[in-house]
């Protein structure tokens, strides 16, 4: 087991400088335009322009840039370790806003995940345990809409409903938990159940799939057969191993998330990592890109590897060697 | 030059961050002065207004970045010179921050007076008023050393200033620039409240390139350690009625002891608390009101719901561009249409039409495209008057003489300004590139030529208008739409020969003409970052040098008329000098089809009282506005 988790955090740097790579490629090879001449005013000299790129570190050839990326992530910069470097946009540097943006982001993915196996766990259950009942059609049809529906559009429409029509939730944006954890709650009830209803409806579907194939195995009848209640039938014997697949999914999605809530964050006005990784692409800021990227594909590969680790020890079959 | 971005990565958030767009630098100018109070629904606002004291002002904005992290030596938006100005940093001139022409004439803000020039008009030396001085923590007397001082960081290359090209004509800036000299010798300070220009030849513009928020005094303790691109924006010293909240708990000890003001933070929010070292009897002839006691600006990501909560009076205001719906939706409304404040900001859009690529060579078929364009559709495809009137001459009609003349020159005339298609057809007949003389451009280069759009709305609704407009006079344009920045790298990159481009914008630094003749001045012309698209005045050494084509015909040269209105001073003949230089442009070089005369467009939340159009800078005049915090929400 240790020789297998050593291995798989090699893979982890491996993928984290595959993926910085890849940003630099994209960065400097598609450009859409010299970041350099945005500060460089209208009428921009050469020296000018020579001058901003040198004070983005931008003088250098690409390859050299990305070893010096590399290099400041490994042993720290002036703003501290891991060396993330200083926005071209936004003049700020880049660890200290990662760790701020950190904990939002942190607080969206956390509220929507406890919410959404909250729901979706049960009502799969439920609908696999009343197979073909109007109460498994109807939750999965209730399912299947908000799978579908985009969550920009479940965003605007619960913004308008909840903070503009009825006034029971305030509008967009984020109050730290230190500054009020009942503020902090408030602003954060809609996006928690915006970005939950998307996963609930994914969850359910998968639980009630994995309950299904679960109840018609063998080992279930058996039990039926040896007079255990239905209950104990479903939650102890049913639901253990329904549930494996899903904490390898909840895992990965976990990872996912936090560079990916770009338009819940955007919606409703939360400065987390996927609104910055937003205007970082759309501003052509490398460093703020490359921040989240970077720290998004850290998190996928250790999530990715504890997903693994809990599965492991909740299905007694699978042994990592 | 626009101000950023908007590349949707996905349908879903680029409807959620719909109209993100932000406005850069160009201000405005038109002479329709609003007076009067009125009140819309929800006890909203008009120009005039009640000017109560106290409370506090809230902006959303979706970008606080601007275009150089909001150091007064290196910011070139509207935005930020807007919020500066108007607050912040005062000058030796400045502005009334009103609307019209008396918003656009400078006035003393510093300085005890607007000199007369010596030397020739090469000499202008200003003396401070008594009693201005910075704000915490410094709380010292403003000297000319200061002002000195900013002019030093203008000339830094390290400080990246984006405009410091207006003042290389200051004797000894450009040595100073190239590490030759220690200090700009044509800048002297004789005492702490005296400091001298020395030019190295007459600018009739001068005294409005003095308004430029760069020139401020800064601080050279402070500023000293903050000379790169960007990093001075969170340490700025004020020298107006506001300064940055929690500038009192700076420590200037030295550079390692000062840390980033809080009360600004680039990705968040800006706050502003009053200045007390501010004395407002210093300030007469700017008048600034400063009625809050406090300015806020708040990032959100939701550009819909910065008006979502305008509109619920949780908000002031916005430095957003105002969604077309949002403005319908107020200006049908009797009630609350009062709460729209379009405003004509001196900017022009329009088409660039390189002179050296063909069918564009040729100046028939330029005044052909004038003469066809469906000027009144593109100002439909980005949502109507609201947001702009039909343009009609290249330099807005606010920095050129109050004239009727100015007022109803329209060389290019058309009924709404839809397109006269009859005069476009015969004035292609005069075309080289007409060979039958069926008034259709019909050589080869009229097919498939590059036409050069944004992918970003309302570009993408101009499209149509544009392509059909050419093939009435035989012009089958391939567009190509490309987000902004690459749009614009696209024809600022000579070697590319870009024949068209409907992608920029262009809007005055300062209220003088003279900041549109720059993009026609064959002087300024460069390879790469040429903002003189049309490649007006190029030559053939120049074209062989910076990878253009040259026509055998050659091109119109415009420097001569640029010089000769540069150097009269400011007044009467100047203006008539650059409405000459217009009417030229339009006439004898047609390089543009000025498609619109721009309008900022302002909506105000039901707390506003008081508010006014500071027409230098194109934006509102934060000095002006007041609040009723009980109608605050």
């Amino acid at each position: 087991m240790g020789r297998y988790v050593i291995r798989r955090l090699l893979w982890t740097i491996l993928v984290v400088v595959v993926v910085t790579f890849l940003s630099y490629v994209i960065f400097f090879l598609m450009p859409s335009g010299d970041p350099a001449t945005r500060f460089a005013g209208r009428q921009p000299t050469p020296e000018l322009i020579a001058e901003v790129r040198r004070q983005l570190n931008l003088d250098e050839p690409w390859p050299l840039q990305y070893v010096y990326y590399l290099k400041n992530l490994i042993f720290g910069d002036e703003y501290g370790w891991p060396g993330f470097g200083y926005s071209f946009n936004q003049s700020v540097p880049i660890l200290p806003e990662l760790i701020e943006r950190s904990k939002v982001t942190l607080s969206l993915i956390a509220g929507g995940a406890i919410l959404w196996l909250a729901m979706g766990i049960p009502v799969g259950v439920i609908s696999a345990v009343k197979r073909r009942s109007i109460t498994d059609r109807l939750t999965m049809g209730v399912a299947l809409f908000f799978v579908s529906a985009p969550v920009f559009w479940l965003g605007l429409l619960s913004l308008y409903l909840f903070w503009n029509k009825l006034g029971w939730l305030p509008g967009t944006g984020y109050v730290s938990f230190g500054t009020s954890p009942k503020d902090w709650f408030l602003h954060l009830l809609q996006p928690w159940f915006v970005l939950a209803l998307l996963f609930a409806a994914i969850y359910a579907r998968l639980v009630r799939g994995n309950m299904v194939d679960t109840l018609s195995e063998d080992y279930i009848r058996t039990a039926r057969a040896k007079g255990l209640s239905e209950r104990r039938v479903i939650y102890r014997h049913a639901l253990r191993s329904s549930l494996t697949p899903v904490i390898s999914l909840l895992a990965v999605d976990l990872g996912v998330l936090v560079g990916g809530t770009i338009v819940t964050e955007s919606v409703f006005n939360l400065q987390g990592l996927g609104q910055w990784v937003l205007v970082g692409t759309t501003d052509q800021d490398l460093p703020v890109t490359l921040a989240v990227t970077t720290l998004v594909a850290i998190v996928v590969s250790l999530m990715s590897l504890l997903g693994d680790i809990v599965y492991a020890y909740l299905d007694p079959r699978v042994r990592y060697k | 030059m626009t101000r950023r971005r908007r590349r949707a990565l996905a349908l879903a958030s680029a409807l959620a961050l719909v109209a993100g767009g932000v406005v850069v630098a160009g201000c405005g100018g038109d002479d329709n002065k609003a007076a009067g109070t009125t009140s819309g629904g929800g006890g909203a606002t008009t120009d005039g207004g009640t000017a109560t004291k106290g409370g506090t002002y809230r902006v959303g904005v979706s970008d606080l970045g601007y275009s150089n992290g909001f150091d007064p030596s290196a910011e070139y938006t509207a935005v930020s010179w807007q919020i500066q100005r108007n607050l912040m940093v005062r000058t030796l001139l400045g502005y009334r921050f009103t609307e019209g022409p008396t918003g656009n004439e400078p006035v003393p803000d510093l300085a005890t007076e607007i000199p007369t020039p010596t030397n020739g008009g090469k000499t202008w030396t200003f003396t401070l008023k008594d009693n201005v001085k910075f704000g915490a923590p410094l709380n010292r007397a403003i000297t000319s050393k200061d002002i000195a001082y900013s002019f030093e960081r203008l000339a830094n290359p390290k400080v990246a200033a984006g405009y410091a090209f207006y003042y290389t004509d200051i004797v000894g800036f450009q040595a100073f620039a190239d590490g030759k000299a220690k200090t700009i010798s044509g800048i002297t300070t004789p005492n702490a409240k005296t400091i001298v220009f020395n030019l190295t030849k007459p600018l009739g513009d001068f005294i409005y390139r003095l308004t430029m928020p760069a020139t401020g005094p800064i601080p050279r303790e402070v500023g000293k350690c903050f000379e790169q691109s960007g990093r001075y924006g969170r340490y700025v010293i004020s020298s107006g009625p506001y300064q940055i909240e929690g500038a009192d708990k700076l420590n200037p000890a030295s550079c390692a002891t000062m840390k980033p003001i809080s009360g600004f933070n680039p990705v968040r929010s800006l706050s502003l608390v009053r200045n007390p070292m501010y004395d407002a009897a210093t300030d007469v002839e700017t008048t600034r009101e400063s009625n809050p006691d406090r300015f806020t600006w708040t990032v959100n990501t939701n550009s819909k719901d910065i008006f979502d909560k305008i509109d619920a009076g949780e908000l002031e205001g916005s430095q957003d561009a105002i969604p077309a719906d949002v403005a319908r939706r107020y200006l049908r409304d009797d009630a609350l249409k009062d709460r729209v404040k379009p405003r004509v900001d001196d900017g022009t859009r329009y088409i660039t039409m390189n002179l050296t690529e063909a069918p564009f060579d040729d100046i028939h078929v330029r005044k052909a495209v004038n003469l066809v364009m469906d000027k009144g559709g593109l100002l439909r495809a980005w949502g109507g008057t609201t947001y702009g009137e039909v343009g009609t001459h290249i330099i807005p009609s606010s920095l050129l003489p109050a004239t009727d003349e100015v007022a109803n020159y329209d060389p290019y005339p058309s009924p709404d300004g839809a397109g006269d298609l009859a005069a476009a057809m015969a004035e292609m007949k005069l075309s080289a590139y007409d060979k039958d003389k069926d008034g259709l451009c019909d050589a080869g280069p009229c097919k498939g030529t590059l036409l050069i759009n944004r992918n970003v709305d309302p570009y993408p609704k101009m499209e149509p208008i544009l392509v059909e407009s050419l093939k009435k006079i035989g012009i089958t344009p391939t567009v190509r739409s490309l987000p902004t920045g690459s749009a614009y790298t696209l024809i600022q990159t000579v070697a590319k020969k870009i024949p068209i481009g409907a992608n920029p914008i262009w809007g005055k630094d300062y209220s003088d003409a003279s900041t549109f003749a720059v993009l026609f001045d064959g002087r300024n012309l460069a390879p790469t970052n040429n903002s003189n698209y049309s490649l007006v005045g190029i030559t053939a050494a120049k074209a062989k040098e910076i990878g253009a084509s040259y026509p055998a015909g050659g091109v119109p040269n415009v420097d001569a008329d640029i010089d000769k209105c540069n150097a009269l001073p400011a007044g009467d003949e100047r203006l008539e000098c650059w409405f000459a230089f217009d009417k030229k442009l339009m006439e004898e070089v047609v390089p543009w089809v000025p498609y619109f005369a721009s309008k900022n467009t302002d909506l105000l939340g039901p707390a506003v009282t008081k508010w006014d159009f500071d027409q230098s800078a194109g934006e509102t005049a934060y000095s002006k506005v007041a609040v009723d915090p009980s109608k605050q929400k």
